[in-house]
């Protein structure tokens, strides 16, 4: 499968990057072809400016940059996404990466009269999520986990109406052991190593409803 | 009252915009300070970057990147937030904010890593915000903005802090009355802050 890996930390040495790595090297060895996003790396701008929200509707961004992370998004078949939880939600540069290349044709088209939109992202089968979040699981779970919200049900309508997920996190990750990041990369690559498991037998990828 | 009004939109001439100068207008009749911090207008910097991560944990350096808005944030005795609702979340510049700005020793102490709210100077909350969701579509998504807000910065703050939210669902089929009526609804919640 393509899966197209979106990675968002800005320290590279940081357990995060140990989990983008973990996936990449569980999805190599799965017979997966993975692209990697590094967004930091690339120096993606997050703020839409004013230009692209007047033109939003219009049709697709003229920035290049954009178009061609939406080319990434066409080629892909899987998504996962790989950053830390802050405040419950994305970071805003992940926040701002959705907000800008996630635009009018090329993640969903507008219909002419208003209605509902029409997903564009079809050809994404599956779609993962590997986090670290700092509150625990309770305290998550109250606040409504914005971060899994918007990816996993805010997301979801635009891609094949046959998609799977799977949601990963390792809370309370200011009390995280050794023993409990090693056991939280062991997940990691498990999940990974099924990543493209078909839906018709019993699977560890989850469907979230709604 | 001293008030923060956060703002997050990059289109001057918005209806959002709109918003942002009605609240700092009403708010300033009524005889309040206040400190009208738009987001984009200031050049704000959502990225948290490699240093401030490295510093996050060590409180006073943390703030050193962000000084003068933990100034802004610390003086105010009630927050408002005006913002577009993006992709069922905080746009991109307003979740840099709090990414940013709201740091151990700011808005709250890690005490045995238990997050403990320290915001206790703001004692009034209230959000001004427009969707592009229907508001049965936005609960179904489980309306993170609504939650946020509502559960996390209520925390955050004073514990009796009195918030307002005032939300314009399905904003690209309101007409122009239903804008305007939510427009009067906002000056006549912001005449009784």
């Amino acid at each position: 499968m393509r899966v197209l890996v979106v990675y968002c930390h800005p320290v590279p040495e940081s357990f995060c990057a140990a989990l983008r790595d973990t996936c990449l090297a569980a999805l190599a060895a799965g017979g997966h072809e993975a692209r990697l996003l590094d967004l930091y790396a690339e120096g993606f701008n997050p703020a839409m400016n004013a230009r692209e929200r007047r033109t939003y509707n219009d049709g697709p961004p003229a920035d290049p940059v954009l178009l061609a992370h939406g080319e990434h998004l066409h080629w892909a078949e899987g998504l996962l996404f790989v950053y830390p939880t802050w405040w419950y939600g994305l970071p805003a540069m992940l926040k701002g990466w959705l907000e800008r290349v996630w635009a009018v044709d090329i993640a969903f088209g507008l219909a002419p009269d208003g209605g509902r939109i029409k997903p564009k992202l079809q050809n994404i089968r599956r779609l993962g999520v590997v986090t670290t979040c700092g509150a625990t699981w309770l305290v998550s779970k109250l606040i409504g986990e914005p971060g899994r919200k918007t990816l996993l049900r805010g997301m979801r309508p635009l891609f094949s109406p046959r998609c799977r997920s799977f949601y990963l996190a390792h809370y309370d990750m200011d009390r995280s052991t050794p023993e409990s990041r090693r056991a939280y990369l062991e997940k990691v690559r498990a999940t990974m190593g099924r990543f493209g498991a078909t839906s018709a037998s019993p699977s560890p990828l989850v469907g979230e409803g709604g | 009252m001293q008030v923060l009004v956060l703002h997050a939109h990059p289109v001057e001439d918005s209806f959002n915009a709109g918003l942002h100068q009605l609240v700092v207008d009403r708010l300033t009749a009524r005889g309040h300070a206040v400190d009208a911090c738009d987001l984009y207008a200031e050049g704000f910097d959502p990225v948290l970057s490699r240093q401030e991560r490295l510093d996050y944990h060590d409180v006073g350096v943390n703030r050193a990147h962000v000084e003068e808005h933990v100034a802004r944030l610390k003086r105010a005795q009630a927050l408002v937030l005006v913002f577009p609702v993006w992709n069922y979340g905080f746009p991109a510049i307003l979740k840099g904010y709090f990414d940013r700005v709201f740091l151990p020793g700011v808005s709250f102490d890690l005490v045995d890593g238990t997050v403990q709210p320290s915001l206790r100077n703001i004692r009034r909350l209230c959000a001004v915000t427009s969707y592009g969701g229907t508001r049965f579509r936005t609960i179904i998504m489980g309306d993170p903005p609504r939650k946020l807000v509502s559960r996390w910065l209520r925390a955050t703050v004073h514990p009796l802090a009195k918030l307002d939210y005032l939300a314009l669902y399905d904003m690209n089929n309101t007409t122009d009355a239903g804008r305007e009526a939510f427009k009067a609804k906002v000056a006549a919640r912001l005449d009784r802050f």
